[in-house]
């Protein structure tokens, strides 16, 4: 089973009342106004989509972080730990967002700005890193075709 | 534009929640600047976050839904670039 899958799993055995859906307390950067989000899954690979349920124009590719492409993910910072109610890194699920339409020979990943999901409280945020040589279009795999 | 002219050690407050503390100027160019803010109030560098501003919204989109049903039909897409 892939991460993405195992995701998918998740939301699947929910309860009814939560819905699946994802609490982005601070939205992402661009869409502060879009804070909750569903997970969209169309069986391919370990690539998912997160779409607001209220702003659909906030829709975004994501992909689990690859520890052995990219090295341990980061470190998220106490406050921010709270803010999606997590207590430990060990309880975050670290995501890229993939941007298929910059490069046409390759779908880019942004390592600047990956996404921490608390699967346990269905809870994200968009961590923007201070590291500057961190790549935004990192290429990330082929484009299909 | 508000414009305040403020001391080290003095505060700006932003509603009931939010904070700025001047904390220092060093060489006459550079503010040293401390928030309190709440935590889901996201605070940045206005440079950076414009960036990660601008590749969300150049990666998000109902265009990226369109993408992976696409890709899932095409088995060529799961495979990975193996070096940084």
């Amino acid at each position: 089973m892939t991460a993405v899958q195992a995701i998918q799993k998740n939301i699947t055995d929910s309860e009814p009342d939560h819905g699946g859906a994802f609490h982005f307390p601070q939205g992402m950067a661009g869409f502060s106004d879009a804070r909750e989000y569903g997970f969209i899954y169309q069986g391919h690979g370990d690539i998912a989509c997160i779409q607001s349920t209220d702003h659909p124009e906030a829709a975004f590719l994501l992909t689990p972080w690859d520890e052995q492409r990219l090295g341990p993910p980061p470190t998220l910072p106490a406050e921010q730990l709270q803010c999606i109610r997590a207590s430990s890194q060990e309880q975050l699920m670290w995501m890229l967002v993939l941007n298929p339409f910059a490069d046409p020979k390759w779908v880019t990943a942004n390592l600047r700005a990956p996404v921490a999901i608390n699967l346990e409280m269905r809870m994200g945020l968009q961590y923007i890193r201070q590291e500057q040589d961190l790549e935004i279009r990192y290429h990330w795999q082929p484009q299909p075709g | 534009m508000l414009v305040l002219r403020r001391k080290i050690g003095q505060v700006i407050r932003i509603n009931d929640d939010i904070r700025i503390i001047i904390q220092d100027v060093q060489n006459e160019h550079i503010v040293r600047i401390g928030i309190e803010a709440p935590k889901d109030v996201p605070v940045h560098r206005l440079e950076i976050y414009n960036l990660i501003q601008q590749e969300n919204r150049s990666a998000g989109g109902a265009d990226a839904i369109e993408w992976l049903k696409g890709a899932t039909h095409d088995s060529s897409a799961g495979d990975t670039e193996e070096h940084h």
